[in-house]
């Protein structure tokens, strides 16, 4: 008797596992045709010198990964990409998060200004880009509005500094709306009869922000960091319309570097080798924020 | 749109003194008799130091909103500009001299409403895909237990690792092999099955972790198989988080960029983003006015979009796995 | 799942060998001569990318294919023409090359054409033209033909070749009092000193700007080969493998061009954009097929390029179009070459893009295509423009040397930049790259 069922309820899990496997087959076969095999091959032109104009493809083992640890251009650009990553992620996830408490408060107008802070999202990159470089000219918009107020604003995109940080406003305009809404999202989730218990305790504002709602989004703060630090390694077009990766070279971030190598200097095999290093990074981040999440995430996604 | 067509839990319904949640201000109760003393003008100073402060914030939120709305607003009044204003180093608010040839030049000089229609139907057809692949997946990654599951789980977040830059060559490789260059299927097949689908197998696999087994189990009782319980029950239960996979999705086809530019050749073919770069005169030069116009053409939509279905959007979201 | 898993393993080995094996294959290619079209089993498909998207232009590029198709219909079946965005454009052909998805024909920029010519990606077309009747390769002025060639081989045909000059602004100059830069001309006076001077008070009394050097932006820095022309000053030598930024002559030709822009305000400075064309600046250096763009809102001229310490020197930029040795059909190709740049359709092209054929580098010739220039204009400008001309700098190895460069330049484009220090920069960084 207990046989029988065992052998039953064990049918009844392979046709359970069958359907699994059916339903993930898509997203399987897709991640490995897609992802996996083209990965494979990246690595496999990285052992190569592949110069697309003359047609040579030739065997060269390490060489391109011993010309990366020599390569004083490779370093600028771990370099830029480490500053822009730093700046965008902090002031990206901070702004997100004051956006998302100020419309969290219940004030009059909260749709439109919400609809406000989220509309560069959908707008074009390339058109909003386009938009800010003439803001950003010298006498531009934003050296207008400074000079209004008695300031003389920068040469913005000339300045080493400053074209750094142009960059970086820029894309957390762009992008802060999505993150804005999903902490929006998070904050209208935290129960209320928690903030009420903790305000008949006495905990100011700051003190239940602190103790109650950031661990509570904290899951979402994880998730948010882990796509807005990707999303920072992946910053290209920007750049290309804003600054072509100056002044000097101090914007020409790892993706911008890589690219000019594949597609301006034809370097193929050397750019795959650069794809390879930035995919290891990208990995070893999110890992580390992964594992990092036990100490500061409240409880588990 | 009028703001209070969505139906906002964080919006004030029309009252006249906002109604303020527990959590962030002193609840005032019912309206009683006013109540003379010392706690009641305390509290009615409390209140206007508060009404104070909210008209604060709301300036803030204004001055915020600038660099947020500015640049849209640019866009769309300078599509309305001769090309001298527009490049005019310092932006005037409003077209001195407004025209619509622009929009004219746009559908004149490029297939535009077939681009249009390109951007349309790829965008469509990749959301539906989207949804229904990553559906089915998040459901079984997070519902079904067999063998190897956290494998494969891993195995398909690793593309949200790659960026695009670095599988391009590749891909574009296998798609030249397959001769499929210069045709849609590589912008509709590979967005559904590879990388970019996986931020939505994710977000559906929260989702579904959080249904309640109770509901598996009264669709059990009632005959149904694991095809019939998703179908009949999960599926139409995970409508929110459906609404925001779309919209990530739809957004996302409908921006993409450096895939149409490798993978297409022909005007015909082209989707907007990459049709908006046509507007060049003979040497090179970009037509400002009508790139603008094209560029307001293609976002307008899509912010109507947004708009309408922001509700479901935010609400979607807050029921996924990835709220707090 | 580990019966599951294997096939697939397989299946992703397999491809990445199946493409390294079609990489080595068509590595073996490149550098051979085309000869004359074997007749294909079925009629082609050509296709050439260009990086016009005008329609006018494309048209009459479809109209020159149609009646070869017409004429040839055993080898041809159809020629489509595929615009690729100037911007993108060198990078989005070698993305197609990199796919083994080369196109039978290209348009190729001049600062490449080193690049490509000597990377035996392009095929030798001498032979081919030498042999069609009624070529007339003698006709081609070597002045043009010099960039693209390798010995004996001729590896494109230089399309367009349109000289530089300066567009002014008549009514902003006069209005400030200045000399006409046609009468300075006229008087051999036209000097860049003189064209600074005009453009400085010119700027002062307009309040718009001086001078611009169109394209060049402080980015696109092989424009100012125009200027520096006039100093005779180059960034490398003949054979492309000594830089010579440190030459005196480019010392002296980029502190002119350094104080221009921050002590006189005859240039506008780095970040401002100005469009001559839209009224923005008194004076601009620019390809004479722009006149195109000009409308009837101010009154114009257009003079040749001023003289410099070292005499007057004439810069073109040129575009060549060359045949793919990986594409599928490179004798046909290169047969459609031959019909689509032959004296009688040379001439057709000639209204948009000035010839390399001298019997067509006529002010006649000219004048159909150019209506808003007269003949002088033509005579002065095109014609003696593009004899004894020379390009803009092109290099084996531009793409490096062009980002290179312009990295360490941009250390120049400040008030207080010590010139002499930058330049040697500059070459200390190039000189690597000039030597690979």
């Amino acid at each position: 008797m207990s046989t029988v069922a065992a052998r039953r309820s064990s049918v009844a899990a392979r046709r359970d596992w069958a359907v699994g496997y059916t339903m993930v087959a898509p997203v399987v076969l897709g991640a490995v045709v897609f992802v996996v095999v083209p990965l494979v091959m990246v690595a496999w032109y990285s052992l190569h010198e592949w110069n697309v104009l003359a047609g040579t493809f030739t065997f060269v083992g390490g060489e391109n990964y011993a010309r990366m640890a020599a390569d004083p251009g490779l370093r600028d650009a771990l370099l830029a990409s480490l500053w822009f990553s730093i700046g965008l992620v902090v002031l990206n996830i901070s702004l997100a998060l004051v956006l998302a408490v100020l419309l969290d408060q219940r004030l009059p107008g909260t749709t439109t200004f919400r609809t406000f802070f989220f509309s560069p999202v959908i707008v074009s990159l390339v058109a909003w880009t386009i938009v800010w470089s003439f803001l950003l000219q010298p006498e531009g918009g934003i050296n207008g509005f400074l000079a209004q107020v008695g300031v003389a604003g920068p040469n913005w995109l000339r300045g080493e500094a400053t074209a750094m940080i142009a960059l970086i406003v820029v894309q957390v305009f762009k992008n802060v709306g999505l993150n804005m809404i999903l902490f929006l999202a998070a904050l209208q989730g935290v129960p209320e009869e928690l903030h009420e218990a903790a305000r008949l305790d006495g905990a100011g504002a700051w003190r239940r922000f602190r103790s109650i709602t950031l661990p509570l989004i904290s899951p979402t703060i994880l998730l948010v960091s882990i796509i807005t630090v990707v999303g920072s390694l992946e910053v290209f077009a920007q750049i290309d319309v804003l600054t072509g990766g100056g002044p000097g070279s101090s914007t020409t971030v790892l993706v911008y570097y890589l690219f000019q190598q594949a597609f301006r200097f034809n370097e193929f095999g050397y750019a795959s080798a650069i794809s390879v290093l930035l995919f290891v990074i990208v990995l070893a981040l999110t890992l580390l924020q992964w594992q990092s999440r036990r100490r500061w995430v409240f409880h588990e996604v | 749109m009028r703001s209070d067509i969505a139906v906002d839990p964080a919006e004030p319904a029309g009252s006249a003194e906002p109604s303020e949640r527990p959590g962030t201000a002193p609840s005032s109760g019912p309206p009683a008799e006013p109540e003379p003393g010392p706690a009641a003008v305390s509290r009615r100073r409390a209140r206007a130091r508060r009404a104070w402060g909210r008209g604060g914030l709301v300036l803030l939120l204004v001055v915020l909103s600038v660099p947020f709305v500015f640049p849209t607003w640019w866009m769309a009044t300078s599509s309305l500009k001769p090309m001298s204003e527009i490049l005019r180093a310092v932006p005037t608010i409003w077209p001195q001299d407004p025209s619509l040839a622009a929009y004219q030049d746009v559908f004149a000089l490029q297939p535009f409403a077939q681009q249009y229609w390109n951007s349309l139907y790829i965008a469509a057809v990749v959301t539906a895909g989207t949804m229904l692949v990553s559906a089915m997946a998040g459901y079984a990654f997070a519902r079904i237990r067999f063998p190897g599951a956290n494998a494969l789980f891993l195995l398909v977040l690793a593309g949200l690792l790659v960026p695009s830059e670095v599988t391009i060559v590749p891909l574009f490789r296998i798609v030249n092999t397959l001769g499929l260059i210069d045709t849609h299927w590589p912008l509709v097949v590979i967005p559904i099955l590879g990388a970019p689908s996986v931020l939505a197998t994710f977000i559906m696999r929260q989702f579904f972790l959080g249904l309640p087994g109770e509901l598996e189990d009264a669709g059990r009782v009632d005959g149904l198989g694991r095809w019939g319980i998703f179908w009949h029950i999960a599926f139409p239960l995970s409508r929110s988080a459906l609404a925001a996979v779309a919209i990530f999705t739809f957004l996302k086809s409908w921006n993409l960029y450096l895939e149409p530019v490798v993978y297409l050749s022909t005007k015909e073919s082209f989707t907007l983003p990459q049709a908006l770069t046509q507007y060049v005169d003979a040497y090179g030069g970009p037509m400002w006015n009508v790139q603008l116009a094209a560029t307001t053409l293609t976002v307008l939509p899509v912010l109507a979009v947004f708009l309408v279905a922001q509700k479901q959007f935010v609400q979607g979201l807050a029921q996924t796995g990835i709220k707090g | 799942m580990h019966p599951q898993h294997t096939p697939r393993r397989t299946a992703g080995i397999a491809a990445v060998l199946g493409t390294a094996l079609a990489l080595t294959a068509c590595a073996s290619g490149g550098g051979s001569a085309v000869g004359e079209p074997e007749t294909p089993s079925d009629p082609v498909d050509l296709r050439m990318t260009v990086w016009t998207a005008d329609e006018t232009q494309l048209a009459m590029f479809q109209e020159i294919a149609d009646a070869y198709v017409a004429e040839n219909p055993e080898l041809v079946s159809g020629v489509t023409f595929e615009t690729i965005p100037f911007e993108d454009y060198t990078t989005s052909l070698t993305t197609q090359l990199a796919g083994g998805n080369a196109p039978d024909l290209a348009w190729i920029l001049e600062s490449y054409a080193p690049e490509f010519v000597n990377s035996g990606a392009l095929a030798d077309l001498r032979p081919v033209l030498a042999d069609t009747e009624g070529y007339a390769l003698d006709d081609l002025l070597p002045a043009s033909t010099a960039l693209w060639e390798d010995g004996e081989g001729l590896y494109a045909y230089p399309f367009s070749n349109s000289p530089f000059a300066m567009f002014v602004n008549t009514d902003q100059i006069s209005a400030a009092e200045q000399s006409d830069p046609a009468e300075l001309v006229a008087s051999d006076e036209w000097t860049y000193d003189a064209a600074r001077d005009i453009a400085a008070a010119t700027a002062a009394d307009s309040g718009k700007e001086g001078l611009v050097v169109r394209d060049f932006d402080y980015q696109i820095w092989e424009n100012l080969a125009t200027v520096w022309g006039g100093w005779g000053a180059t960034p490398w030598n003949e054979d492309g493998t000594q830089c010579t930024f440190t030459e005196p002559e480019m010392v002296d030709a980029m502190t002119w061009f350094h104080d221009a822009v921050f002590d006189d305000g005859a240039i506008p400075g780095p970040g401002t954009t100005a469009d001559f064309f839209a009224g923005d600046a008194a004076m601009t250096i620019t390809q004479i097929s722009r006149a195109s763009s000009l409308d009837d809102s101010f009154e114009w001229d257009v003079v040749p390029l001023p003289a410099g310490p070292a005499g007057q020197q004439n810069v073109i930029g040129q575009g060549g179009i060359g045949v793919f040795t990986a594409g599928e059909n490179p004798d046909v190709a290169a047969d459609f070459l031959a019909w689509f740049t032959n004296p009688e359709n040379a001439a057709k092209l000639a209204a948009y893009f000035p010839p390399p054929r001298e019997s067509l580098l006529t002010a006649e010739t000219l004048a159909a295509a150019n209506p808003k220039l007269d003949a002088d204009q033509l005579q002065e400008v095109v014609v003696d423009g593009v004899q004894d001309s020379v390009t803009k700098p092109a290099h084996r190895n531009f793409a490096q040397l062009a980002q290179t460069v312009r990295a360490e330049l941009d250390a120049l484009w400040r008030e207080d930049a010590d010139v002499e220090a930058v330049l040697a920069d500059t070459c200390a960084a190039a000189q690597p790259l000039l030597e690979e």
